[in-house]
């Protein structure tokens, strides 16, 4: 017969000092588990966000990022008359050849530097990135060295407000809107008229090619015809696919909340331990009492590992819900592509709310297993003597 | 039975859960160590003498804008500078691995650059051999000895930034510089690759003093002021603390988040120990009864869990200072972390939060202590 459920809820309560102790200490746990594989969580789901599905990336082969490739002027006008790009109402084919330059720039409260990715664009770069919204003001007109920064970006960097203007290499650029990326890697991108950001930053190269295709079949032919070009040396691969790699940043972090998670929790294990030893013994005679009820040592056992357990879960459950409290707020960092400062959002995913509460019960039962063993080899009649 | 060894006798009674207290101390503070070792490192890079001898110069766009390489003459010319020599980030990928090479590569002109890689030990001949040969380069031990590279290999590279394949053939192998990771070639080798652009990556610039190296800074700023390549020199230092900067909230994260796992640890910590005494409220109540006073009492209980918590920060602490001292820990990381340098401020706090966690363990409970009378002491049963 097993013991009630309530045997095992009131004894945790009973010690309520230690309870609570143990109770907080997992929740702890678990939330910098949590937390910090949030932020990971935070930079894959932001990059896992970007882009079109029929739009097709183009870089040089070799380079891991936009920012780090450069394509010549004689591959625009080659590859541009290609008959897989889509072509639109006026007939022109659907590539857009940006450029995309590094600008140190100063963070807001004199916060140091940033280096901050400014991307040179197209109208049909702007057509074929329907993500990016604007958020305020207006957009850029090309030759008028006007820019439009992220909404996001805008709130870290000094001189972001519309209206403001700051100087980089020769020119001075007048902020005259802010663009909202919808979560997406375009977040952390300043906009500005292509020929421009060519101009002012004496850029003879671009950057990379982005490509509609009329349907998947074009696309995959187009893919293979580019990659295949030996005259190229170019990489070509879907938008989306591009972007569901840039996440190299993540990795330190998810390593550290591992690393993290189990160091802590190996003290959180000593203590579970110390405190249902501390349960167990204090608990010797009425353990005893229970046996010579005629309640079997694996009930005995079943009622510990599950007040531990309970406690644990209930630990979890707390550390989630704390880490939550940061779910969507706005972070930054350095990218590790990109070299630039890359804004994203803490990202509590269910998935990581069931790794963090599998994770604490783990603990629990881990530290309430040797005491629950001993508990149950006691020697009843002793048990009984015991005061 | 003398009074320390009834405090003894206390502190084993129990030596299951004397031992799992230690042990949670012992991994609360090796853990406290290793962040604040971790933070240090990231946050405050390795620096030697040179480091503020040398200045580096790139463009003030930002890293990633080249600089013309005419400015060179200028550069030489300017009172207080020793030596400059081109300073290029290459960015390869290396051949054998898959996405992520350790270590960089610095192009760089061999014939002016000596004076600025005087730590560098080389044997002479191989230095020799690097300077005459344009295809050849120079690798950090650390570097070689993980790859496994011998003199006379062949490695090759592909370019993530600049827009040619590279391949040295490696002349020589150096050590005892304050990061002996990277690979150093020639600058010729790299222009001719990418067809003689005349720009180059940053400037290295070596200043004649410490004293001097400020203002050869200001005066290299000025310089360029209102030129089409503007640019920012700083000492090496603070170059690589604008890195540091760049890491921006993740960098007080971890520091935030360090602080609570040690709170989380204390309090779980904090709770056991004082569990010890608080099962022993009978105990306790005997020892007032037969004339004890509270203060000696007290002094019992703090002895014990003070002990227990100092063995923990030896064992904790200590066993961090050993091991990190032992190991070789650009090895065991792959090379992210270098020195991993406990210093002896961090061994302080680690005492120091070890000592204020055996006072807590004792104190709270010892409230209670003082709280209760003989009489409903010894009723208690808990």
């Amino acid at each position: 017969m097993a013991l009630p459920l309530n045997y095992s809820f009131r004894n945790a309560l009973v010690r309520w000092r230690s309870t609570i102790a143990t109770v907080l200490g997992i929740a702890l746990v678990v939330f910098v588990f949590v937390l910090l594989q949030s932020l990971a969580a935070g930079i894959e789901k932001s990059s896992g966000n970007t882009g079109d599905p029929r739009n097709i990336m183009v870089v040089r082969k070799g380079s891991t990022a936009e920012s780090a490739s450069l394509i010549s002027r004689e591959n625009f006008t080659e590859i541009r008359y290609f008959e897989e790009i889509a072509r639109n109402e006026a007939g022109e084919p659907v590539i857009s050849a940006d450029v995309l330059v590094l600008v140190n720039l100063a963070r807001r409260e004199n916060n140091g530097e940033a280096n901050v990715l400014l991307r040179g664009v197209t109208a049909r770069g702007m057509e074929l990135r329907p993500q990016v919204k604007l958020a305020a003001g207006r957009w850029f007109e090309p030759g008028q060295r006007e820019i439009v920064v992220s909404a996001k970006l805008a709130k870290r960097f000094a001189n972001f407000d519309i209206g403001d203007s700051f100087k980089t290499g020769s020119a001075s650029f007048t902020v005259v809107g802010w663009l909202d990326g919808g979560g997406s890697a375009f977040d952390s991108e300043c906009w500005l008229d292509a020929d421009e950001c060519r101009s002012t930053f004496e850029r003879d190269m671009y950057s990379s090619f982005l490509i509609r295709a009329p349907d998947d079949a074009a696309a995959e032919k187009l893919m293979a015809r580019i990659e295949n070009d030996r005259r190229f040396k170019l990489k070509a691969e879907k938008e989306v696919e591009y972007y569901k790699k840039q996440t190299m940043t993540a990795a330190p972090i998810k390593w550290l909340g591992g690393f993290l998670a189990v160091m802590m929790s190996v003290g959180a294990v000593f203590a579970a331990m110390n405190t249902m030893y501390a349960a167990v013994g204090a608990r010797t005679r009425e353990i005893g009492t229970l046996r010579v009820l005629g309640f079997r040592r694996r009930a005995v056992v079943t009622a510990l590992l599950i007040e531990g357990g309970f406690l644990a879960f209930l630990g979890g459950i707390i550390g989630c819900a704390v880490a939550f409290y940061w779910n969507g707020y706005t972070t930054a960092t350095m990218g590790f592509e990109t070299f630039s400062e890359i804004v994203f959002q803490f990202s509590v995913t269910p998935q990581l709310v069931a790794q963090g509460l599998v994770f604490a019960v783990v603990v629990g039962l881990i530290g309430t297993l040797f005491p629950a063993i001993r508990a149950s080899r006691l020697p009843v009649i002793a048990a009984l003597k015991s005061i | 039975m003398t009074i320390p060894t009834f405090i003894l006798k206390n502190a084993l009674r129990n030596k299951r859960r004397a031992l799992l207290s230690v042990l949670s101390v012992a991994v609360s503070l090796f853990l406290l160590v290793t962040l604040q070792v971790a933070l240090r490192e990231l946050t405050n890079p390795i620096s030697d003498e040179g480091s503020s001898l040398r200045i580096i110069v790139r463009n003030k766009v930002s890293l990633a804008q080249p600089l013309p390489a005419r400015q060179l003459q200028v550069l030489e010319r300017m009172p207080g500078v020793v030596a400059v020599s081109p300073f290029t980030f290459y960015g390869g990928l290396y051949k054998g691995d898959e996405k992520f090479t350790s270590f960089a590569q610095f192009a760089i002109d061999p014939q002016r650059a000596l004076p600025l890689i005087d730590d560098a030990k080389v044997p002479k001949e191989q230095l020799a051999a690097w300077m005459a040969d344009r295809t050849s380069c120079l690798v950090g031990k650390m570097t070689a000895d993980r790859y496994g590279f011998k003199i006379g290999d062949r490695l090759q590279f592909t370019g993530q930034i600049y827009p040619c394949d590279l391949e040295f053939k490696i002349a020589g192998i150096y050590q005892g510089t304050a990061d002996d990771r990277n690979v150093m070639f020639h600058q010729k080798y790299l222009d001719e690759a990418l067809g003689n652009p005349g720009t180059v990556g940053t400037w290295w610039v070596r200043a004649a003093s410490i004293e001097e190296a400020p203002l050869v800074t200001d005066r290299i700023n000025k310089a360029f002021a209102n030129t089409s390549a503007e640019v920012r020199a700083e000492s090496e230092r603070a170059f690589v603390l604008g890195f540091v900067s760049m890491w921006a909230n993740i960098k007080t994260l971890i520091g935030g988040i360090s602080i609570v796992v040690v709170f989380a640890l204390i309090l779980v910590t904090v709770s056991t120990m004082s569990m010890a005494i608080r099962e022993r409220f009978r105990e306790l109540a005997i020892l007032k009864a037969i004339g004890f006073k509270r203060r000696e009492l007290f002094v019992l209980i703090l002895a014990e869990s003070f002990g227990l918590a100092m063995l923990g920060a030896i064992i904790g602490a200590g066993g961090a200072w050993a091991l990190f001292n032992n190991i070789n820990i650009q090895q065991a990381t792959n090379g992210l972390f270098l020195m991993f340098e406990v210093t002896p401020e961090m061994l302080g706090m680690a005492f120091a939060v070890a000592a204020a966690l055996g006072v807590l363990s004792a104190v709270l409970p010892m409230i209670n202590v003082a709280r209760t009378s003989v009489v409903q002491g010894l009723k208690t049963l808990d």
